[in-house]
């Protein structure tokens, strides 16, 4: 989270509900299978309550079972500790059964937070001491994810300095289709890890000059060309290789300057530390990255694999939220397998268009397949995008 | 039939919109005005102010209650056979719907944590319900087998019979659910589809398959003034309108029933060869609905509301209604009695893939069996000189349920055991 974001920021009133909820206090909630049972009512009252029939319960497993009984404004309840989130259902609606979680709680001050109730949060006090503590587990969970997560980015841009210096070879030979071919290998590795390595601005130039952002220089696209700083990178190669299909002095200049500037990311991004919402929040911009680049045809305007892009945004993607999977399990099992089931929904899509002897290893997005495909990719890339946008919030806020 | 006598022109606006309370739709908040004594310059309620109840027993809000201005339309495909996702989907619909009716938002617009991603959008805040109404239907594959809800099927739920004259685009064809969102603010009502939309990916059950925004209803309700379609003509002149018709034209009352109060809703894309018609003679225009299009009069009578004279002759023995006039061939004397509720919507995208305005008539029937627009829809098809000027592009059959009862959801005797 950056400064302003924090800046924004309002504080959870902790006890806000107290005086709504002021009554008798509870006995501790009753022990049945093994869990302290306490029951949680959704109603439409006084704009909209959370109540539950116990306010606290003894250290343990403790299971909330959540009923909407008539709160059309409450669909998702959420037990906090601080700002973490413990546990949670959603799709709650007046009219479905009953829905419950199960959590372990140490001894201790927790809320129940139900958006969109008057009275949004509810105090819950755990007494005594559990013997597992269940929240260390998932920050370590997480800080392992995001370690390897970063061994993944550093091997992928070494890879993608190897693959442009082949590129680079097969320019400098003359070579149109090994070059071709050449450039098909080099694309995945950077559509797999762009929103990680995007950020950097050579020193000295000012952020909004092109010609001193080094993702510009290396990805700059037909359709955000600035006039002022001209052609750079992949995709001025590509126009030359695909459009003309002419190996010109200038194109071995593109080639040759693009293995500068790759090798220079490669420095650059080495040692990146990254937290847990930046796998979620990355992974949520590679699958942008499919809507408006790919999907469109707008990112291989001349080479038209635009498909080996999309199949690599999502390998990408799949990637981080393979990494946080472990901790996310932990946090909210339900949206971390449907999460989970939906990249192998498009995955399997993607398996449709492979073609082994194309460019790249998928299909030619070309005009025709466009048109008869577009709005079937964009569809499945949405029903992954939707529970994807959540998760950086449930792991920023876990860790 | 409507004559002359249930013309609606006494009335004040105030009076025809009480008298549609009384038809059947449910006004929740009437008349600010009346309780403050205030008049407002129509001696109406502020119209961002107007509101129909979503829950209650009856039919669903948004067929017999009136049109308003517009429109925008959405049908779903289920992703997958688990009668459970299409509950969830269901219930989350219905409860949202049952705010947005209100005015309200779906939740907070900007949570207390400011990482959060919030379901509501926000775009419709401080415009009031607007009068929206959404309604939801459901198609036929809601009721396969795979779906396992086979034994709950409403009786005459099916695909709708190839019709001739039929240019079907599957793109913009079929679904297995369908949203009806109308309001007097098309902010209002397209913040509920998107909202409703958002839902479906949200919980997985459903994605969009197509989606139509109407504008200028082009038909009118009890006591509502006929619109005037794209080609120029009022529509709608011989609706139903009465609490009679309504029981016997529009709301199931056989089967199951939980059923009754249901209705079957077709919803069919008509293009309008807009540049053609245009160039047309007016008395051609006048042949072509067998009405004159500036009074709205049947080509045999003075006003409106004249009955059609459909054994009229003129001079050289010719019917004066010709044989193949759209009031002739769509009327119930000549259909076995047949009538439907039109509640349809102009529409344009703007330009087609040729250049000519790509517009229409959005069109909306409400019937006790589908069986009763196919009957009309098979005779205008064959030879309706219309023809000339239209094609059917976009069709679907949903069953609409009836309303839900608070503390319930759209459908929900469909989960009930067996």
């Amino acid at each position: 989270m950056n400064m302003s974001s924090r800046a924004r920021r309002r504080a959870i009133p902790l006890l806000a509900a107290s005086a709504f909820f002021a009554q008798p206090a509870l006995a501790d909630a009753p022990t049945n299978n093994g869990a302290a049972q306490v029951a949680i009512t959704l109603t439409g009252d006084n704009g909209g309550a959370c109540v539950l029939d116990h306010d606290s319960a003894a250290a343990g497993p403790i299971t909330f079972t959540v009923t909407n009984e008539s709160a059309p404004a409450i669909s998702e309840l959420e037990l906090l500790s601080d700002s973490r989130i413990l546990g949670e259902k959603e799709n709650l609606a007046p009219g479905l059964p009953a829905s419950s979680f199960t959590v372990t709680l140490d001894g201790g001050d927790y809320r129940i937070y139900c958006p969109g109730a008057a009275e949004d949060t509810v105090a819950f006090t755990v007494t005594g001491e559990s013997k597992q503590r269940a929240q260390s587990a998932i920050g370590d969970l997480l800080d392992e994810g995001t370690a390897g997560y970063a061994n993944y980015v550093e091997g992928m841009v070494g890879a993608m300095v190897t693959a442009s210096e082949r590129l680079a070879a097969k320019v400098d030979e003359g070579d149109v289709e090994g070059a071709k071919a050449a450039y098909a290998q080099a694309r995945p590795f950077y559509e797999r890890i762009e929103p990680d390595v995007e950020g950097f601005v050579l020193p000295g130039t000012d952020p909004t000059d092109n010609s001193g952002n080094l993702d510009y220089l290396i990805d700059m696209r037909a359709s955000n060309l600035d006039p002022a700083v001209g052609w750079h990178g992949f995709h001025a190669v590509e126009r030359d290789l695909f459009e003309s299909g002419e190996i010109t002095d200038e194109t071995k200049a593109y080639a040759a300057e693009l293995v500068k500037n790759v090798k220079m990311l490669a420095d650059l991004s080495g040692g990146i530390e990254y937290r847990p919402e930046d796998l979620a929040n990355g992974a949520a911009a590679l699958l942008e990255e499919v809507q408006s680049g790919k999907i469109s045809g707008e990112e291989e305007a001349y080479s038209h694999i635009d498909l080996v892009d999309f199949a690599a945004n999502i390998e990408g993607a799949h990637q981080a939220f393979a990494f946080l999977e472990p901790g996310l399990k932990r946090i909210d099992p339900d949206v971390a397998e449907t999460i989970a089931q939906r990249f192998a929904d498009v995955q399997t899509m993607l398996e449709d268009y492979r073609d082994p002897d194309a460019l790249g290893g998928y299909k030619i997005y070309d005009a025709e397949l466009r048109k008869s495909d577009a709005v079937k990719l964009s569809r499945a890339i949405q029903m992954l995008q939707e529970p994807l946008s959540r998760i950086a919030e449930k792991v920023a806020t876990a860790s | 039939m409507r004559g002359q006598d249930d013309k609606p022109a006494g009335l004040s606006r105030r009076g025809l919109f009480l008298g549609a309370a009384a038809l059947g739709g449910t006004i929740a908040a009437a008349g600010q005005a009346a309780e403050t004594g205030k008049v407002a310059p129509d001696a109406m309620p502020d119209p961002d102010q107007r509101r129909y109840a979503f829950y209650g027993t009856g039919p669903q809000a948004g067929i017999a209650t009136p049109p308003q201005q517009h429109l925008m339309a959405m049908a779903f495909d289920l992703t997958g056979t688990d009668p459970r996702a299409l509950q969830v989907l269901l219930a989350r619909w219905s409860a949202s719907i049952g705010l947005m009716m209100e005015g309200q938002p779906v939740g907070p617009a900007e949570p207390d944590r400011d990482t959060a991603t919030a379901l509501e959008t926000g775009e419709a805040l401080g415009l009031g319900p607007a009068g929206l109404t959404v309604t939801v239907g459901l198609g036929p594959r809601v009721f396969s087998k795979e779906m396992g809800l086979a034994a709950k099927a409403p009786p005459h739920l099916r695909p709708l019979v190839d019709l001739p004259s039929d240019a079907l685009r599957p793109e913009i064809s079929g679904g297995d659910l369908s949203l009806q969102a109308c309001a007097d603010d098309p902010q209002v009502a397209y913040h509920a589809v998107r909202i409703l939309a958002r839902i479906a990916k949200r919980t997985g059950a459903a994605t969009v398959r197509w989606t139509q925004l109407g504008f200028g209803r082009a038909s009118a309700g009890a006591g509502q003034e006929t619109p005037r379609n794209l080609f120029g003509y009022r529509d709608g002149t011989r609706n139903i309108t009465t609490p009679g018709q309504f029981a016997q034209h529009v709301w199931v009352n056989d089967g199951p029933e939980w059923q009754h109060g249901g209705t079957y809703q077709v919803m069919r894309r008509i293009e309008m060869h807009i540049e053609n018609w245009d160039n047309a003679q007016v008395s051609h225009q006048n042949d072509v609905f067998g009405r004159h299009k500036l009074t709205g009069a049947p080509l045999t009578g003075e006003n409106e509301f004249d009955t059609p004279d459909f054994k009229a002759k003129n001079a050289e023995g010719e019917p004066v209604i010709p044989t193949h006039a759209h009031i002739r061939l769509s009327a119930h004397e000549t259909n076995d009695g047949i009538r439907i509720l039109r509640r349809g919507y102009n529409f344009t995208g703007g330009l087609n893939a040729v250049g000519r305005l790509d517009a229409g008539l959005f069109f909306i029937s409400y019937q006790n069996d589908p069986a009763h627009f196919e009957a009309l829809q098979r005779r205008l098809g064959a030879s309706d000189l219309l023809n000339e000027y239209i094609s059917h592009t976009g069709s679907g059959l949903f069953w609409v349920p009836p309303a839900a009862p608070k503390g319930s959801y759209i459908g929900a005797p469909l989960f009930a055991a067996v």
